[in-house]
């Protein structure tokens, strides 16, 4: 059992970070039905900022403010520079290509994910960052938490799960409750329909990627909290919270936070009880997304898209 | 239609075979005829320059950059430093392209590198075929220089000044058996050679001597190893984790004190970075000495720091300077014995008659005469103390 809820623990912390990637992913497909395979870089970045906003604090060991403004201003620095990097990049990577065959902009796509990770390394070297929490009272966010059984749910994990799941519901009530809510609703549904009813578009999309860009940057002080990075950590986690949206059915908001999550979880249990499962977890995962493809091919929540014949 | 298909290809593969035709001769009688030493020769270092390993090649390469400025003029030579990046998530791919590339290049006589044992597997047989002997300062896989199971993975091109894996994985083991007493040892592996060779050979010797192993894989594009420590029994007592991307021993030793495990980190060369892997108490294991406590090394680590400022002297830098010290004395040696002109086997057959006295490891360096490795050579053990520093303790 004990180890049971430390499978999950793991995998929510790890599913946290995927759904908070996966709703950059899904919120820009929905408005844009573009594939914005540069979200895994600007999530890059935010490590990066993140990284740096702590040493400008005094680094872990020595804060000059308390841990949890620590915390909160570097992920507020992170989010507001993703949302920023967002903004230019649809600004000079997209929108001049958004009457262009759909294959222009996945290229282009492409070519700002590689331009993001090389000019990371030109200004900051190879060598990976790591926040190392750790050091702030010898480990007092790893050895202090929630018990749970024989289990200790560390601070840290604590963090990164609540603040993934603040984020999720406040995206979730600012698309559902808001009038900007309603017109990327309404952009993602038709974006002919939506101009004719007046909905500045341009408006629409750029507030998409300030959404997308700040939950990549959330995403990047929330996965470098626990886990070194460097410049090239983009493309394979990146590459996980995609999948994660297509999961949960690339262009719902909800279906990306329940595939983040799924992710994590079904992660952690292969790796914990499938045989080879830490080995081949891979294999496992993505065998069986593939059949969740075969079976459901819009993914969990995902709608179904039906044509006119 | 279909015909103006099928001329247009029959074009395309006629220029093909003709550009070879002409190509190849022209290249080996371009190699054979040798290359005037007055003219800048070009010595490639095959490394991972980016990517979690990229620090690695990043100290690699400032250190070789530092032997080509300090001693190619008092050798006579002209040298000129290239870098060849094999990012360790890319596999084996990057490599193979990089042989090919120094292949058609008559100004590489010789290659540093490359640094990782899967890169070297993949691109050895393509030098041997050009007669270029190449030389890592950090690939340990024991099977690129000696037989195991019947299955040799280097070639006769390929030549180390480190110590292989034949000596580091027993030299852990043993540690770990006599120093520490272990009776269980969890040992990782990351699905690339590096680490699946050395994990074999301590997993081997540990076994021989009635030490319980368990056994976990992780691919080596993990980042997050929490479910990796939940499966580490809470009575073991080390885990083996021979990475080559240090903050991930970091990472992993800091997961098992969330988990309340008592099991030490003990990593292998690839995680031998002070500046990454830090944790008190964690067991790192080099080829290489900390070079700042040899004294004939302190002019030489003076020139370095002057150049590469605020930077600390790390494990896999002074193995590079020697491996390139030792391509350029080939190299030399083959200029002067060919009145001002080389060949790439004339260089390849000068490499083991290269012999360095004040080697910068401490010592003489000379090579074995029964496998292309360093004579006498050994690993060392450090202990992480309290604050970060390594204290060798074997």
């Amino acid at each position: 059992m004990d180890q049971f809820i430390q499978y999950t623990v793991d995998g929510l912390t790890l599913g946290s970070v995927y759904a908070l990637i996966a709703l950059g992913y899904t919120l820009v497909y929905g408005v844009l039905k573009l594939l914005n395979f540069a979200h895994g870089d600007v999530f890059m970045v935010g490590t990066f900022v993140g990284y740096g906003v702590l040493q400008a604090l005094g680094g872990p060991a020595n804060p000059s403010v308390p841990i949890w403004i620590v915390i909160s201003l570097v992920t507020i620095s992170a989010m507001a520079v993703c949302a920023g990097l967002g903004v230019a990049i649809e600004r000079f990577a997209y929108r001049p290509l958004r009457d262009a065959p759909r294959i222009a902009p996945l290229i282009s796509a492409l070519g700002v994910s590689f331009f993001l990770a090389n000019s990371m390394q030109l200004l900051f070297g190879a060598t990976p960052r790591n926040y190392d929490l750790f050091e702030y009272r010898t480990g007092y966010l790893y050895l202090h938490g929630l018990h749970i059984s024989n289990v200790t749910v560390p601070l840290l994990r604590i963090i990164t799960i609540c603040a993934a799941l603040v984020l999720m519901v406040v995206l979730w009530i600012l698309v559902n409750r808001t009038r900007t809510g309603r017109a990327i609703r309404a952009t993602s549904f038709d974006r002919e329909a939506a101009a004719m009813m007046g909905i500045d578009i341009d408006r629409v999309i750029v507030f998409t990627f300030i959404l997308g860009g700040a939950l990549a940057g959330a995403a990047g002080v929330a996965f470098s909290l626990r886990v070194p990075t460097n410049v090239s950590i983009g493309f394979v986690t990146g590459l996980k919270g995609f999948v994660a949206a297509v999961i949960g059915g690339i262009g719902s908001i909800p279906g990306a936070m329940a595939g983040g999550l799924i992710l994590g979880l079904l992660e952690s249990y292969v790796q914990g009880y499938l045989p080879g499962g830490t080995q081949w977890s891979d294999l496992y995962v993505f065998s069986g997304l593939i059949v969740l493809m075969i079976l459901r091919p819009q993914g969990l929540l995902g709608r179904a898209d039906i044509r006119k014949v | 239609m279909k015909k103006a298909i099928g001329l247009a290809l029959a074009i395309l593969a006629t220029s093909i075979v003709a550009a070879s035709a002409q190509g190849a001769p022209s290249l080996a009688a371009r190699a054979a005829a040798g290359y005037s030493c007055s003219k800048t020769i070009t010595l490639p270092f095959v490394t991972p320059l980016t990517g979690g390993a990229g620090f690695l090649g990043a100290e690699q390469m400032s250190w070789a950059q530092y032997a080509v400025k300090s001693l190619a003029p008092g050798l006579g030579l002209k040298v000129k430093l290239v870098g060849g990046d094999t990012p360790v998530e890319q596999g084996p791919a990057p490599a193979q392209t990089l042989a090919q590339k120094y292949i058609g290049d008559p100004s590489v006589l010789a290659v540093l590198g490359p640094s990782t044992s899967g890169a070297v597997a993949a691109s050895t047989k393509l030098y041997y075929a050009a007669k270029i002997a190449h030389l890592s300062p950090s690939a340990t896989r024991t099977d690129l220089t000696k037989t195991v199971n019947g299955t040799l993975e280097g070639t006769p091109a390929f030549f180390r000044d480190v110590p292989g894996d034949y000596i580091q994985g027993p030299s852990d083991a043993n540690f770990m058996i006599k120093n520490l007493h272990v009776k269980k040892v969890v040992i990782m592996d990351f699905q690339e050679p590096y680490s699946l060779g050395l994990a074999s050979a301590v997993d081997g010797t540990l076994k021989k001597a009635g030490v319980s192993t368990i056994r976990l894989s992780a691919p080596n594009t993990t980042t997050d190893y929490s479910a990796y420590v939940t499966k580490v029994p809470s009575d073991a007592d080390v885990v083996f984790f021979p990475t080559q991307k240090p903050g991930d021993a970091q990472t992993f030793a800091q997961q098992l004190i969330e988990q309340g495990k008592k099991a030490k980190v003990f990593g292998g060369d690839g995680s031998n970075d002070p500046s990454q892997f830090k944790q008190p108490g964690s067991y790192v294991s080099n080829f290489a000495p900390d070079i700042t406590g040899i004294p004939a090394d302190a002019k030489l680590i003076a020139g370095w720091k002057k150049d590469n400022p605020g930077k600390a002297v790390g494990s896999f830098g002074p193995p590079s300077y020697g491996a390139a010290q030792i391509l350029m004395t080939a190299i030399s040696k083959t200029c002067k014995a060919n009145h001002g002109s080389a060949t790439r086997a004339a260089v390849f057959h000068n490499i083991k008659k290269v012999r360095i006295d004040n080697w910068i490891l401490g010592g003489t360096f000379r090579w074995s005469t029964k496998s292309n490795d360093p004579l006498n050579a050994k690993f060392y053990i450090f202990q992480i103390q309290s604050n970060g520093s390594y204290k060798l303790v074997g």
